[in-house]
């Protein structure tokens, strides 16, 4: 999500050691933008993503289960 | 128009050749492609995306999720695997067990049974409290004791004529209410899922007598936690013929792929080969091995179209374990966007 920003230069992560959850996460913008505004537009917009995709997914079952029922009628 | 054609194909098919696998990686971000739109826009994706629900069974779910980058797919794979929360056996209290079976083999395999409670009517228990209080705990009791069968015939040698109670299932768990659980469960009933799993062999004289506590976990703790039997997505197949293909040809090619895949038809006389549904196919790659069908076909896959498999354990149905996970994912997001906030930036 973060890389889809077109103002974001760089964006990188590693795990600096298997045995600890800990991820470094690295944004570097084009100059002029602080850095944790594409972090907090890249979480906003993956919850958007996420509650699209829930309502889609919801909307699909619904409709699948109507259409059956109308089959075994 | 042949290289804008190239570009497309990078774009949006992984290419499967013959040693190896091309355009793996998604490459469509802004400033990559000159002339293409890849910054994100909400709603060029909510146009895109599409969810077809294909399949679905008991315990079962097949769909497809069209329209979504490999990352986002993949996240959902992986909560449903190791993050959904679940009920499972941890505290086994073994009051008496003179059964074959070691205690910790019992309890192991207590733990590994999956139990009907919804984990959303639970809490998760806190870090350091040994006892348990009705609002995260269930207890079920297994108690069991086998005996010789007074009226078996003197020469049989079937343990089921011979003795009662020698095999342990999971049907002789019983559910026993903690503190004020009968009250705010009236009508539930919680049980494992499955009734006839064998747990352990008795012989007379044998008995097991647990007491068992189930607590809310996930499956990054332990995979007894899983609420999946397994969840899998693989991507859409597409399958080009780069030439017309004919004749003996059409036949080999048609064996080379999964049946269904590629019909022949018979155009003026001439049998002629063409891709009927892609969607079955396994990628044997055998059209490889056949020097004359090598560069006739293209096999690629869909980069955007995941083709997901669910199937659950019991605990819960399959299309609510996906809910679950998507909305575990919004979750992590807003933890993370809360955090953003209180913490000072300078």
């Amino acid at each position: 999500m973060v890389m889809k920003n077109p103002d974001v230069e760089f964006c990188g992560y590693c795990i600096t050691h298997p045995s600890e959850s800990k991820i470094n996460f690295r944004i570097q913008t084009r100059g002029g933008l602080p850095a944790v505004e594409p972090f907090r537009k890249g979480l906003n917009d993956l919850m958007g993503v996420c509650q699209h995709v829930l309502n889609t997914f919801e909307r699909s079952m619904k409709e699948y289960r109507a259409q059956r029922e109308e089959e075994m009628q | 128009m042949a290289a804008k054609r190239g570009t497309d194909e990078m774009r949006d098919r992984v290419v499967l050749g013959e040693f190896g696998v091309h355009n793996v990686h998604t490459t469509d971000f802004p400033g990559n492609y000159p002339g293409y739109e890849d910054a994100w826009d909400r709603r060029r994706f909510e146009e895109a995306f599409r969810v077809d629900i294909i399949r679905e069974e008991e315990g079962a779910l097949e769909f497809d999720m069209v329209g979504i980058d490999a990352a986002i797919a993949n996240a959902f794979r992986r909560i449903l695997l190791a993050e959904v929360p679940t009920m499972a056996v941890e505290k086994v209290f073994v009051y008496n067990n003179t059964s074959i079976v070691q205690d910790e083999i019992l309890a192991h395999r207590l733990g590994l049974i999956p139990i009907r409670a919804d984990p959303r009517l639970f809490e998760y228990r806190n870090q350091g409290d040994e006892e348990g209080t009705e609002i995260d705990t269930l207890q079920f009791q297994l108690k069991i004791k086998c005996s010789r069968n007074p009226q078996a015939a003197k020469e049989s040698s079937d343990p089921n004529e011979l003795y009662f109670n020698h095999k342990v299932y999971s049907k002789h768990m019983t559910w026993v209410p903690l503190g004020n659980q009968t009250d705010l469960f009236p009508d539930a009933d919680f049980r494992p899922v499955h009734d006839d799993i064998l747990i352990a062999l008795l012989r007379p004289g044998q008995e097991i007598d647990v007491l068992m506590h189930c607590v809310k976990g996930i499956g990054k703790d332990h995979a007894k936690f899983s609420p999946v039997a397994t969840a899998s997505y693989r991507l859409l197949p597409d399958i080009t013929l780069l030439q017309p293909i004919e004749d003996e040809a059409a036949e080999m090619l048609q064996k080379c792929f999964s049946p269904g895949v590629i019909e022949i038809q018979n155009i003026k006389g001439k049998k002629v080969a063409r891709v009927a549904n892609a969607r079955l196919d396994t990628f044997s790659r055998e059209v490889f091995r056949h020097e004359g069908l090598k560069n006739l076909v293209r096999l690629a896959r869909v980069r955007n179209h995941y083709i997901f498999s669910v199937e659950s354990t019991g605990i819960l149905p399959p299309d609510v374990l996906v809910s679950e996970a998507i909305k575990i994912l919004m979750g992590k997001c807003q933890r993370f966007l809360n955090e953003l906030d209180s913490v000072p930036m300078e």
